[in-house]
């Protein structure tokens, strides 16, 4: 029975496992869309990376670099990028990239048709409004914009806007509709089993932007070192566990529980990953009781910030009381700043600020990937030392977002995915609550500081902003930031390079021993 | 007779309650950088923005006209999706069903003729630890146990057995163990449990009295009587099975029709959930009708009243 049974998984492997040197990943739920930027959650994003590249990316730092861009620059008025095209790149159809390809790209994702994710913020009153694209010559393009946006480049990079990824006009098919996704990434297209698993294969024609030998976030050295890739939809973190175990998957993200027993583990190894998102306390500044910053100062004072950190994290994550990611470029004394834990100051801010115990709620989920309710639990326990009277209520995810769209909420235990610019950052929490209800905070000064770091090109200048918005921030507490998001993954010994970057698989330069 | 009012009846119904379960299906779609006006739109061109009513009367109309509609999600025509998931649960239940059937109704039956023997006691507890087992943790232990440490069979993913016939069976063993055990401790104590109402009747001492064998008696006279709530309670096990092995399907990594449901209620995506649970309304009404028409086979006396 036993031989039988083993010949079976023999033969299966033989005939319906991916290639030996694969790389098998699990994720917790389906592709939603191929179509770059359209219809996409955070998933989709991971394995579109892999296939498309825009005209320039990130870097570790946070920094845009060119991608399929040799090099660009800006006019002196800031209002026209041009984009000189690295002569290099080739479609995964064999086809080389133009400056027409790139217009024709644009021209598709303005157009409302495409219904692209990030078109508001390139069409009329969005931060970065494109009113031209044309190819000067035939490596180069140049993009105008109405006005000097700060944040262009990084928007174009963002995962949300599906890399502005550039994609053969073959994509499409003769009425415009999107067929399959022909780019230039280091893997492409090959499967999509729904509900089961995307495969993706090595494009071997690849090579990758002027690196120094190393990834460095989506830019540096991006050769596909393994045959293909193949992400499998596995909702079930015990059954990842199990699959990572018997060498079923190569990598995965794991729940923060499994950290020690990965840790000691002579099968698989654990991989730790800052990245740039948020663990917050959302708080409600309309709020009868919250409204008082004094009432927030002192829910901020009455946490012991590291000691939380310590045990939301499982020992991952590092306190940051500031809205600018420790690895940006931005990220300086100034942002280090915090308020100090200090429980009988808390006690006579409170008392200043009459509080008489009304009850304070913190929305929590149990997500299994984001520290929400252990950090509302310890939250609970701190406040409650100063004499804050604070309740939890356990949501699931949806009524969650429901309840701060519309702006009803006290405090939510929150997680916001990564954004590596500081401004874009902002604009999850900063704004007009009377247009949008599910911003954080209203106050007119910070506003002004958001917008003016949308349209500041200078970095120096743009720190001064960001350092006067977290010294802002301090004073009047809109929300409590807890600490940069981390990554937790597991993955079999045999797993060699670095599988995550900001929360999103990145499977280039990772092989898998055989 | 019942079957039509049932389908409209749960149709209405869960049209209204998932849309009073809190949660935006375009809020959950956009994602955290959407406008208050891209959702709006997007409730537009979804037709959230409509009354209930207005909403229903579109949904059953097109219904009626086989269109189940689009998901919220991935824009995949409805009917195609459940069907082919339905098709992946369908194998691994019937599989599941017939087998626990083959087990458990000769062992209730036996349990039943050696009444408060060992083997009566052995049969009963066990069936009570099986049933009492819940099936997550049962198929994480299997999981373990035959996947992990054994390491005789897949610990996850799925092929089908139309693709590959080897490859698909494997598949199938730890889903359907997990299935067979439970299942058949519940039918076991049904089946005990009739066959002991019956074994008491006059007619059963009138076979003894003629001097039939016990093997006659009990295979060819009490079986016969005590099978028919045994198949009404298969019939109910298969058609509540094929409304959902969420669990089952989300342990072994089976893109079945449970786990497109889960999937679909924690994205709010409503055409989606209206289709599956249409679907299973239907199925369990399909499943039960059938059980209704066979039974006079096992209890010719429901054909006469």
């Amino acid at each position: 029975m036993k031989k039988l049974l083993l010949a079976g998984v023999a033969v299966l492997a033989f005939t319906h496992g991916a290639g030996a040197r694969d790389i098998t990943i699990a994720q917790s739920s389906d592709l939603r869309s191929a179509n770059p930027g359209v219809n996409r959650d955070g998933n989709t994003d991971g394995i579109i990376l892999h296939i498309v590249e825009g005209l320039v990316g990130y870097n570790n730092s946070g920094e845009v670099k060119p991608l399929l861009a040799k090099s660009f620059d800006m006019s002196a008025d800031g209002l026209t990028y041009s984009f000189k095209l690295r002569t290099d790149v080739k479609f995964h159809n064999g086809k080389p990239l133009t400056a027409e390809d790139v217009v024709w790209n644009w021209t598709r994702y303005l157009k409302p048709d495409t219904k692209w994710s990030c078109l508001s913020d390139f069409a009329q009153g969005g931060a970065a409004h494109v009113t031209g694209v044309k190819a000067t010559d035939a490596s180069t393009v140049t993009i105008t914009l109405e006005k000097p946006s700060a944040v262009f480049l990084g928007l174009m990079s963002r995962p949300e806007c599906g890399y502005t990824g550039m994609i053969s006009p073959d994509s499409v098919a003769a009425d415009g509709s999107f067929v399959t996704p022909i780019g230039t990434g280091p893997f492409q297209w090959d499967e999509w089993k729904k509900g089961e698993y995307i495969h993706l294969k090595k494009f071997a024609d690849y090579v990758s932007p002027e690196n120094d030998g190393k990834p460095d976030g989506m830019v540096g050295s991006k050769r596909p070192l393994a045959d293909g890739v193949k992400f499998m939809i596995i909702p079930d973190a015990s059954t990842v566990k199990a699959g990572l175990e018997s060498g079923v998957l190569d990598t995965a993200e794991i729940s923060p529980d499994l950290i020690p027993e990965f840790k000691s583990s002579e099968k698989t190894q654990l991989i730790v990953s800052r990245n740039n998102g948020k663990n917050l306390f959302y708080i409600q500044t309309r709020d009868k009781v919250l409204s008082n910053p004094g009432v927030r100062r002192a829910m901020a004072m009455a946490l012991d910030l590291d000691e939380l950190v310590a045990a939301a994290s499982n020992g991952t994550g590092e306190a940051n009381g500031s809205m600018v990611s420790q690895d940006s470029v931005y990220f300086n004394d100034t942002q280090k700043k915090r308020l100090p834990y200090d429980v009988e100051a808390a006690k006579k801010e409170l008392a200043a600020a009459g509080y008489k115990g009304e009850p304070i709620s913190i929305i929590a989920n149990k997500r299994g990937n984001v520290p929400s309710f252990p950090a509302a639990i310890m939250a609970q326990a701190m406040m409650q030392q100063a004499g804050l009277n604070v309740q939890i209520e356990v949501l699931d995810y949806a009524t969650q977002v429901d309840r701060r769209r519309s702006g009803n909420y006290q405090v939510i235990s929150q997680s916001v995915a990564p954004r590596l610019d500081p401004a874009l950052m902002y604009a999850f929490y900063v704004g007009n609550k009377d247009k949008n209800a599910s911003l954080m905070w209203d106050d007119p000064k910070a506003v002004e500081l958001m917008r003016a770091a949308y349209v500041e090109l200078d970095q120096e200048k743009r720190q001064k902003i960001f350092d006067e918005f977290h010294e802002l921030m301090l004073k009047e507490m809109p929300g409590i930031f807890l600490y940069d998001m981390v990554d937790v993954w597991g993955a079999t010994k045999k797993l060699k390079g670095m599988p995550v970057w900001q929360s999103n698989a990145r499977l280039w330069e990772v092989s898998v021993e055989n | 007779m019942m079957a039509l009012p049932t389908i409209v009846l749960v149709s209405i119904t869960v049209f209204d309650l998932i849309r009073f379960i809190p949660g935006d299906p375009a809020a959950l779609m956009l994602g955290d950088m959407a406008q208050p006006e891209q959702i709006a739109q997007m409730r537009t061109e979804l037709g959230l923005d409509k009354s209930m009513p207005q909403q229903f009367v579109i949904w059953a109309g097109n219904v009626l006209q086989g269109d189940f509609g689009k998901s919220i999600v991935n824009d995949e025509p409805v009917l195609p999706l459940v069907v082919s998931r339905f098709a992946v649960s369908a194998e691994i239940v019937l599989v599941a069903v017939l087998l626990a059937s083959l087990i458990a109704v000769p062992a209730g039956v036996i349990a039943a003729w050696r009444q408060n023997s060992v083997i009566d006691l052995a049969l009963v507890g066990t069936a009570t630890v099986l049933l009492s087992i819940p099936t997550f943790w049962l198929g994480l232990l299997l999981l373990l146990f035959f996947g992990l440490k054994l390491g005789w069979l897949p610990v996850l993913g799925y092929v089908s057995i139309g693709t590959n016939v080897v490859g698909g069976l494997l598949y199938l063993v730890l889903p359907v163990m997990t299935l067979v055990i439970h299942e058949a401790g519940v039918l076991i104590r049904m089946a005990r449990a009739s066959t002991l109402e019956v074994l008491r009747l006059d007619y059963i001492t009138h076979a003894r009295a003629k001097g039939l064998s016990e093997s006659a008696v009990l295979w060819r006279h009490a079986f016969k009587n005590a099978f028919g709530p045994t198949w009404t309670m298969i019939g109910l096990i298969l058609g509540n099975l094929l409304g959902g092995i969420a669990v089952i399907e989300t342990v072994f990594t089976i893109p079945g029709l449970g786990r497109l449901m889960v999937d679909a209620i924690f994205a709010r995506d409503y055409p989606v959930i209206q289709g599956c649970l249409l679907f299973v309304a239907l199925s369990y009404v399909l499943v039960n009708l059938t059980v209704d028409l066979l039974y006079p086979l096992f209890d010719p006396r429901v054909v006469a009243e």
